[in-house]
């Protein structure tokens, strides 16, 4: 056995075995050092009675060199690979029950050490929701906050568009993203760029080993991650039966503190949230709620001001049927008695100052987030 | 034993002069058609021959040859049935070729020797005006709008020879009554609410604006499309006469006379490239495109065409004709039409924020079936929702197609007057011309310009869109909230999800 491959080597090939799962991983990294499981299970020495027969036995036949063709993999790719054994494991999953055995990172995992709030949601969400999601990043960014969230469409990807608007201003706060997919398999593909960004100004964390395709099954799974690494959990829409429900619910098994923004009663998205809310879940409409929850001070001015300049006349009336819920000009020029002509015009000088987006001829307020 | 006879065939939506030639010599009995005719044209030897039997006219038990001259082009239908037997006739000396000097014959004979109308007469007649036209009595009000020197409608062969003799004088013609309206346009008043819609409708018929119209199924995005040819205005003489003679080739319900209102048309998804564009593969009919021309050409369903079908409406959506170019012939007919497309937002059709079931693969799916080209055709793309209980109660019946009509005719007046020509046809160079910004309204142009919403082709539709709304509103000037309504009138393109950028 070449025994010069560093111990990360060992343990990546350990995730890369085939029909491996997050629990026979921890099984095996908890039994010792990775290079001594490794060659446990090419001489055929490892007993582990929970383990079935058919896994060892497709363990004692993998491919002897795995161990060195994960080196090159990962070093190729830059690819940092840390197990429990290692001193940079994040000390945060380090108390985990169910934290996984070896992580693949890239970036810094110091931003790990910063103040930690998840901003998480439905990929099919309103346009004043990613809204939110995007401006409360922003905000805690700029507070030196790091905001964690999956790289998903919709809410998870407004998250870290907010950081990236933030930290181009020169804020401190860092993105974490946890992704189900391996690190080199962007999904979905159109976040690309943003995915690189992360990598170069934040970090990107998977369990799962380079190349793994983005299976279903594994977003649950790092849901669970995602949680783990969190202080403070948002969800700012969700349905239901949504994939952020599965993270609030490991947050819950953990004791960290779910947050939720209500949203009208008529709207798919905010039933889940509106959901927790019922169930106790404190309400955020408001950065200040969220500093509580971490602790912060939230006496000190910081100074989020809303830039937009503020709208008079029937501008001010159009915004105002507009807060809580999508609207159509035809019913704005019902309940406001105007000429869907002058809505338009009052819709269009609106959407200018940023107040207002339309979605197919739905018109959404974005809401303001400075404290009269 | 020679005789020719004028008749008149059909190419397209056009019709040409057409000598029928008939020899009748000696040999061995029989009859033969030549000069390329189809199938029902050669039939017409059997057709002939037993109309002239059973009116009880000589029939020559000898070598017959019937030439439809020029003998190159391909010939079809059995218009030339009655021309050919006249020309029978004048051969046996029944008749003298003075009598039918000055005569064009168009009809199709029926065994007991009647007269039966074709396809395409007012083309035809209108081909062979200068003479008198000898027509059936059910082809004769489709005759008459094609304004023949005189006009002879009669109803057996019996009859027409006599006619023809001096024998009885020619039956005279009930003059036909001016339809107004044949099928009356429903009336807008009956769409409730949509007042966002209804505005587009009439901006659309003020400017000869293409429209599109997304909503979810239910919204009565085809109830107010089929209420546009009511609020557009009335068709010019030409326009009434180009209409007709297209829907008389086409052989779709003929027209008792002259039709103000303009044509609507609306093909099944279904349709195929010919019966969308024209043509065909024995003799060239004309398609949706030419019949719609003048008037509407409504697209329901717009993403379950055929991509083909729906680019090839690209060309005459930019020049107002349709080429068809065949092997054996090619050929020009009109298609100036106001297109106006219906579709779902989305393959569940319920787009309303954080409420649609589809998936993003879904979105994109649904999307490719329409090909950017075209969309950006559309002047105006508007959202149409089902109304709400609000609109249902509060707005009641709107504007009725009158009001809208008036003010949509005066509208479109100012532009004809200023510039000849309504505001979609507006070209690049006119625009600053006659549609000239003020300062504030290109400066809010500029600013979408400049965001990269607005690309150099819709800069151009919306400032002719923001010029119907000027006219709409007496404005001689267009100004910042006409640009800021047809903003929002063109805002409305199906987008899937995750392309809508984040501001």
């Amino acid at each position: 056995m070449t025994s010069d491959l560093p111990e990360w080597a060992y343990a990546a090939a350990l995730a890369s075995l085939p029909l491996q799962t997050h629990r026979r991983l921890r099984l095996l990294i908890t039994r010792g050092l990775p290079s001594d499981v490794w060659d446990k299970i090419s001489h055929g020495g490892l007993a582990i009675p929970s383990l079935e027969p058919h896994v060892l036995h497709a363990w004692s036949t993998a491919v002897a060199s795995l161990p060195s063709m994960m080196h090159e993999r990962c070093a190729t790719l830059h690819l940092q690979v840390v197990s429990l054994h290692d001193p940079a494991y994040p000390g945060v999953l380090r108390a985990d029950p169910d934290a996984p055995a070896v992580l693949f990172v890239r970036g810094n995992l110091d931003a790990l050490l910063q103040r930690r709030v998840a901003i998480i949601g439905t990929r099919k969400a309103t346009q004043a929701g990613r809204h939110f999601a995007a401006t409360l990043s922003q905000q805690l960014s700029t507070l030196g906050v790091a905001v964690v969230s999956g790289l998903a469409r919709g809410i998870d990807v407004h998250a870290h568009r907010g950081v990236e608007r933030a930290s181009n201003d020169g804020a401190t706060g860092k993105a974490i993203a946890v992704v189900a997919s391996g690190i080199d398999v962007v999904y979905p593909r159109e976040h690309a760029q943003l995915w690189e960004w992360v990598a170069c100004h934040g970090v990107l964390i998977s369990e799962s080993p380079p190349g793994t395709s983005p299976e279903a099954f594994r977003f649950p799974l790092r849901n669970r991650v995602l949680a783990g690494v969190s202080e403070v959990v948002v969800v700012v829409e969700s349905t239901e039966a949504g994939g952020s429900m599965i993270t609030v619910r490991e947050a819950e098994k953990r004791g960290i503190t779910v947050l939720a923004v209500p949203g009208s009663p008529t709207l798919n998205t905010s039933r889940g949230t509106n959901a927790l809310l019922r169930d106790g879940c404190a309400p955020v409409t408001h950065i200040d709620d969220v500093l509580v929850a971490l602790g912060l001070d939230t006496s000190r001015q910081h100074g989020f001001i809303d830039a937009r300049v503020t709208p008079m006349g029937l501008c001010a009336d159009v915004l105002d049927r507009l807060t809580g819920e999508p609207r159509t000009i035809d019913w704005l020029a019902i309940n406001l008695a105007e000429s869907v002509c002058e809505i338009a015009v009052a819709l269009g000088r609106l959407e200018q100052s940023g107040w207002v987006t339309q979605t197919s001829g739905w018109w959404e307020a974005l809401l303001a987030y400075s404290k009269s | 034993m020679y005789a020719a006879v004028k008749t008149a065939a059909l190419l397209g939506a056009q019709g040409h002069p057409l000598v029928v030639e008939v020899h009748v010599g000696v040999g061995i009995p029989g009859f033969t058609v030549v000069g390329l005719p189809d199938e029902s044209c050669r039939e017409s030897r059997d057709r002939v021959r037993a109309a002239l039997l059973s009116s009880e006219l000589p029939w020559p038990n000898r070598r017959i040859t019937v030439n439809l001259a020029g003998a190159g082009e391909r010939k079809g239908g059995a218009a030339a049935d009655l021309a050919i037997a006249v020309a029978l006739l004048v051969a046996q000396d029944v008749l003298r070729q003075e009598d039918i000097e000055h005569h064009a014959f168009l009809a199709e004979l029926g065994l007991d020797g009647s007269l039966r109308p074709v396809a395409g007469a007012a083309p035809m007649v209108s081909a062979v005006a200068m003479h008198d036209v000898v027509v059936s009595l059910g082809n004769h009000a489709e005759a008459l709008i094609a304004s023949p020197r005189h006009l002879r409608a009669v109803d057996t062969l019996v009859r027409l020879v006599s006619c023809l003799r001096g024998d009885e004088a020619w039956p005279s013609i009930a003059q036909v009554e001016v339809q107004e309206d044949v099928c009356a346009v429903a009336d807008l008043a009956e769409v409730s609410g949509q007042a966002w819609a209804r505005h587009a409708l009439e901006v659309s018929a003020a400017g000869m604006h293409h429209l599109l119209l997304v909503g979810p199924p239910g919204a009565g995005k085809s109830m107010l499309a089929r209420r546009l040819p009511g609020i557009l205005p009335a068709l010019t003489h030409e326009d009434a006469l180009v209409s007709a003679m297209v829907h008389s080739a086409a052989g779709v319900e003929s027209p008792g006379a002259l039709r103000a209102t303009p044509p609507f048309r609306s093909p099944h998804h279904s349709a195929s490239m010919v019966a969308m564009v024209g043509g065909g593969s024995t003799y060239m009919r004309p398609g949706e495109v030419s019949l719609a021309s003048g008037g509407v050409l409504f697209l329901d369903e717009m993403g379950e065409f055929a991509p083909t079908v729906l680019d090839a409406l690209r060309q005459p959506l930019e020049e107002g004709v349709i080429r068809i170019s065949r092997a054996r012939q090619s050929l020009t007919m009109p298609a100036r039409f106001l297109l106006v497309g219906a579709s779902n937002p989305c393959p569940c059709g319920d787009i309303r924020p954080g409420m649609c079931r589809c998936s993003d693969s879904d979105h994109r799916r649904y999307q490719r079936r329409f090909s950017g080209p075209l969309i950006d055709r559309f002047d105006l793309c508007v959202h149409v929702d089902r109304p709400s209980a609000d609109a249902l109660v509060h707005a009641g019946g709107g504007e009725s197609t009158a009001v809208v009509a008036a003010r949509v005719i005066v509208a479109r007046n100012r532009a004809i007057d200023r510039q000849g020509c309504p505001n979609a046809l507006l070209l690049h160079d006119q625009l600053d011309v006659f549609a000239a910004l003020t300062e504030r309204a290109r400066a809010l142009l500029y600013t979408e310009l400049e965001k990269g919403v607005l690309t150099g082709r819709g800069y151009h539709r919306i400032r002719r869109v923001a010029r119907t709304l000027a006219d709409l509103a007496h404005d001689d000037d267009v100004d910042q909230d006409h640009v800021g309504v047809a903003l929002r009138m063109r805002s409305a393109l199906i987008r899937p999800y995750e392309a809508m950028s984040y501001r």
